[in-house]
């Protein structure tokens, strides 16, 4: 019997804009196509700290998820205890951010200037045939499949805990003063937990990091909709980014989007 | 330091200063404010100072706290925002370097919250829910067999569960045809959804063929290849 491999092949694209209201950009955006892996965060603190905070996290989180990929570390051996519900990819995402959190919070504690800095965090690892995801704080990662895109991430936000006590509706937490109210960041505390969820990716997936600059301007249709329409990533950031922009750019915008198609592969 | 000013059948009855971090409302002699009418609950609402915002959170009250006449369960208080409570109205007025920081912060800032005041928040929000919140919260997946018995439950405690005939397969299955991975089943943040891994080995919930990923629901039949499974949740009592 003739074997057939697959062959996945991964396309990406990412963009990081300042908006049209902020004077600096905090957002950070990191890519690594070498290991397949993707990462988004949205820095929070006055001067430079914001800043500081989201590029120190996204930098030891790649920087530690590609060492103990390369070196095939054992889960028992990296920072913090492992998480038995998590495979091995999953505990290093878990882990990195751990181990970032520790570094920005002990920053913050020990220079004036970096004080109560903090930052939001998305990270996406595609492996042959699974897709993981980790998050804090209110930046988000979308499954766009077919015609639905679905939620990847779990909020933590003041609105989507009221939201899953049944505090409020869904109506009510749109428009709530309290949706910019994040109860979850890196920096904030000498842990952090992280929520991480693994699935079986397919043919023709395609996954959406981005901070809130662009989910608080552009509806989740209209995501869907440029998405949809468009072919080449980086295109469609563009025009994501222009959209958040045309209805405002309130907040810095940054955006990342990575596309799977899987290739029938004959050759051994 | 802002006011809070009660006002009744429109007389002012009296100016309360702002307390250190919180100020309670209700019918109890020891709330902050006390307004004495069977229509206000016992403990009806709090405001709770973070940084530089005031929130009402109404306490689950019988007859509602209203702002601007909208009722709320947790609101932003803005300068010159009118509460009512039952008959009673009270004017929340901040000072004016309150008022000027408040300006400052209004390009729609994202701000961290203490987690010491969002638990007491929430979990004064959630007192009477508190019934809900635990249905909610920590259900986890099983899986057992049906029809081959001996094989028992298994739980979906990982985020990803394999079923297959693979080694590594959390659920494993045999079979002349069985790949090495049949299906998966992965936690993700709506529930439970089941995803057949190949085109080749059929996946059917409740009879029917699945395409893609399908959301399980309690007590959905699942059948691989001559495996027939069943899933339900149940609660485990911890957080996660």
């Amino acid at each position: 019997m003739k074997k057939m491999r697959e062959k996945l092949k991964i396309t990406a694209a990412g963009l990081s804009d300042v908006g049209l209201k902020r004077e600096r950009n905090e957002d950070f955006l990191a890519m690594d196509n070498s290991v397949g892996l993707y990462i988004v965060a949205d820095g929070l603190g006055g001067h430079l700290a914001g800043e500081v905070a989201s590029m120190v996290a996204a930098q030891i989180i790649q920087k530690n998820v590609k060492n103990w990929i390369n070196k095939n570390s054992p889960v028992t051996e990296i920072f913090d205890f492992p998480d038995m519900t998590l495979s091995e990819r999953g505990n290093y995402l878990s882990s990195s951010i751990k181990l970032a959190n520790r570094v920005i919070y002990e920053m913050s504690q020990e220079y004036t200037e970096y004080s109560g800095m903090g930052t939001t965090i998305v990270v996406l690892t595609i492996m042959p045939s699974t897709t993981i995801t980790a998050n804090v704080g209110d930046s988000r990662i979308y499954l766009i499949r077919g015609d639905s895109m679905e939620p990847l991430f779990k909020e933590h936000s003041m609105v989507a805990e009221q939201l899953e006590m049944g505090l409020i509706s869904e109506e009510e937490a749109k428009i709530s003063p309290l949706r910019h109210i994040i109860t979850r960041s890196l920096g904030f505390s000498d842990t952090v937990d992280t929520d991480v969820f693994e699935i079986e990716h397919m043919n023709n997936d395609r996954f959406l990091l981005c901070t809130d600059g662009l989910t608080d301007m552009v509806s989740d249709n209209e995501i869907l909709s440029i998405i949809k329409n468009g072919n080449d990533p980086e295109h469609i950031c563009q025009q994501l980014i222009s959209e958040a922009n045309k209805k405002g750019g309130n907040d810095n915008i940054t955006v990342s989007l990575v596309c799977l198609s899987k290739q029938a592969d004959e050759k051994h | 330091m802002a006011r809070v000013i009660l006002v009744f059948n429109k007389k002012v009855v009296k100016e309360y200063p702002f307390p250190e971090d919180s100020m309670t409302i209700g019918r109890n002699k020891a709330n902050d404010i006390v307004i004495d009418n069977l229509v206000v609950s016992s403990h009806h609402a709090r405001v709770d100072r973070t940084g530089n915002d005031y929130i009402l959170t109404d306490l689950q009250s019988t007859n509602g706290t209203f702002t601007n006449n909208k009722r709320i369960t947790s609101h932003k208080l803005q300068h010159k925002d009118k509460i009512t409570i039952g008959k009673h109205l009270l004017f929340f007025a901040m000072s004016k370097q309150e008022r000027a920081k408040a300006k400052e912060g209004k390009l729609n800032n994202t701000i961290m919250f203490d987690t010491d005041e969002k638990k007491e928040l929430l979990e004064k929000q959630a007192v009477k829910k508190a019934t809900d919140v635990s249905d909610q919260k920590g259900k986890i997946g099983v899986i057992s067999f049906i029809d081959r018995s001996g094989e028992g439950e298994i739980q979906l405690s990982k985020k990803l569960t394999k079923i297959g005939k693979a080694k590594t397969s959390e659920i494993r299955i045999g079979g002349l045809f069985m790949p090495p991975t049949a299906a998966t089943i992965s936690r993700k943040p709506q529930g439970y959804a089941i995803t057949a891994a190949t085109g080749k080995t059929k996946v059917k919930v409740n009879n029917e063929v699945i395409k893609e990923t399908y959301y399980l629901k309690d007590f959905d039949t699942i059948k691989i290849g001559s495996y027939k499974f069943q899933f339900y949740s149940h609660d485990t009592g911890d957080e996660k």
